[in-house]
């Protein structure tokens, strides 16, 4: 990285937060209303059948969704954005040889600020409703954020060059994380699911973030470390290969646009 | 690679496999007719082209309209990648394959100078000191903070000018962007253009056979059946005008 890609990367991570509510009255406030009224459609809906059978009071199950949807959002926006870093600059592309990771890494941070900004208005509603915050709770959240964001990074090396030549994969993509949003158990305790089906948020590594972060800002506690530590690993490993991958491919790129 | 040499091509091919019944890009498309994605054909771009352009040279390309210039301009500035030789260069090139890339017209000619120059290379910290100076050469400095799609299309030109000339390099690749603006500002393009001949190495493309004959030392003329002549300007310009 020398001077010049780094002022590139923030002058497209400018861009693309000034742009994405230009002309828009209530600008960036819609980052925090979307999400808002999305809690509390489910909030509305699920809070009294969700929370008994999860032995939450319904402060906790606030609490709850709320983180929920926040890492999910993460997730879903980390995914969307970083795959389609390299189509939006399509055109930049084809006339100028710039280092190509910048755009992924910005468009994977625009991701990034949203989170940290929910995250904040998540912790600042949990200290309203009287959740006992708890310093190491805190830290581990900020850990499975990193975890979350290396993981993204190395997927959006492989998806950002797969949509070039298959652009089906914006819709497929859509799909798959509709279908995850369901299957992280973000608005329902998992002991709603049937016993046999249980296996499907097991084996999400969505889910077990999301419950990862609950039980570290509701309760404090520090659970499924082991899986933490093993995405953070794998993550490392997939940005490394990703990146090899990455830079092998994006020449050939600029001829399929 | 010797050190008076900017820029050397040896043995340059390049091919685009083109599919021949339009590019099946989505799904659908294949699953329609799964085997057509099979036939794709080899389109030669270029074919075992070499030369090479010295230092401080202004070393023109000239061709008819699918004779490879563009192709070559961008394996020169590493967009694409050769399928077959090299391409070897020596110092830090810009290219200028069209000015204003990536102005973003929502934003204000001042952003967009932030914007574009350090797309073009620059850093944050340059620009900051040559900002100014960017906008009394565009001759705009009242429109700074209007969003640039209130800006004519000359006036664009000229700010993108303005920018693109204020990064340092030693090798310019210029793609057609000479004489940008009105008369007055013309002027102004042509004691910039005066003044580095012969400082810095530039490779220029364009229809403009007065400005290739104006400047250049050398120009190669790429044909339509992938065989190229090099040699001095006013030779190969009029026997170029003499194919049309």
């Amino acid at each position: 990285m020398n001077k010049n890609d780094i002022d590139l990367y923030k002058q497209f991570v400018k861009t693309t937060f000034k742009m994405r509510y230009k002309g828009s009255i209530l600008g960036f406030l819609w980052v925090l209303l979307k999400p808002f009224f999305m809690f509390l459609i489910l909030f509305m809906i699920f809070s009294h059948m969700s929370s008994a059978s999860a032995g939450l009071t319904s402060q906790q199950y606030a609490v709850y969704l709320l983180s929920g949807l926040i890492v999910y959002t993460f997730f879903n926006e980390g995914m969307i954005w970083g795959m389609g870093s390299i189509m939006e600059r399509a055109e930049l592309i084809v006339k100028i040889n710039f280092k190509r990771d910048v755009v992924v890494a910005s468009s994977l941070s625009m991701a990034l600020i949203n989170f940290s900004i929910n995250l904040l208005i998540v912790l600042a509603v949990a200290l309203i409703l009287k959740i006992n915050i708890t310093l190491m709770g805190l830290a581990y959240i900020l850990f499975i954020g990193l975890t979350m964001f290396l993981s993204l990074y190395g997927i959006s090396f492989f998806t950002s060059i797969w949509l070039v030549h298959v652009r089906d994969l914006q819709h497929i993509m859509e799909l798959v994380l509709q279908l995850l949003f369901y299957a992280s158990a973000v608005f329902f305790p998992v002991e709603m699911i049937p016993e046999n089906y249980r296996f499907i948020v097991y084996y999400n590594p969505v889910a077990r973030f999301v419950k990862a972060v609950r039980e570290a800002l509701i309760f404090g506690e520090i659970t499924d470390l082991k899986f933490v530590l093993l995405a953070l690993a794998s993550s490392i490993v997939l940005v490394i290969v990703g990146r090899l991958y990455f830079n092998k491919h994006i020449k050939k790129v600029a001829e399929h646009f | 690679m010797e050190d008076n040499i900017a820029i050397k091509v040896e043995n340059l091919t390049k091919k685009f496999r083109i599919p021949e019944h339009g590019s099946p890009t989505t799904l659908q498309e294949r699953f329609v007719n799964p085997f057509a994605k099979k036939k794709m054909i080899d389109f030669v771009a270029l074919k075992d082209l070499s030369f090479d352009v010295k230092k401080g040279e202004f070393f023109s390309v000239i061709g008819p309209n699918g004779a490879g210039k563009s192709t070559l301009l961008k394996l020169i500035s590493g967009i694409y990648i050769p399928d077959g030789g090299t391409i070897d260069v020596n110092g830090k090139l810009v290219p200028f394959l069209e000015l204003g890339v990536g102005f973003n017209p929502d934003l204000s000619a001042r952003e967009n100078v932030y914007l574009n120059g350090t797309i073009l290379g620059l850093t944050e910290k340059e620009i900051d000191e040559s900002v100014d100076d960017i906008f009394d050469f565009a001759e705009l400095k009242e429109f700074e903070d209007l969003s640039i799609k209130k800006f004519s299309s000359g006036m664009q030109v000229r700010l993108a000018f303005s920018i693109a000339i204020r990064v340092k390099s030693d090798i310019l690749v210029l793609d057609e962007v000479l004489a940008v603006g009105d008369g007055e500002f013309q002027k102004k393009c042509f004691a910039y253009f005066d003044d580095i001949v012969g400082k810095k190495t530039i490779l220029f493309v364009s229809h403009g056979l007065e400005s290739v004959r104006r400047y250049s030392d050398r120009v190669l003329w790429l044909k339509e059946d992938k065989t190229y002549e090099i040699g001095e300007p006013n030779d190969i310009v009029d026997r170029y005008s003499a194919t049309f």
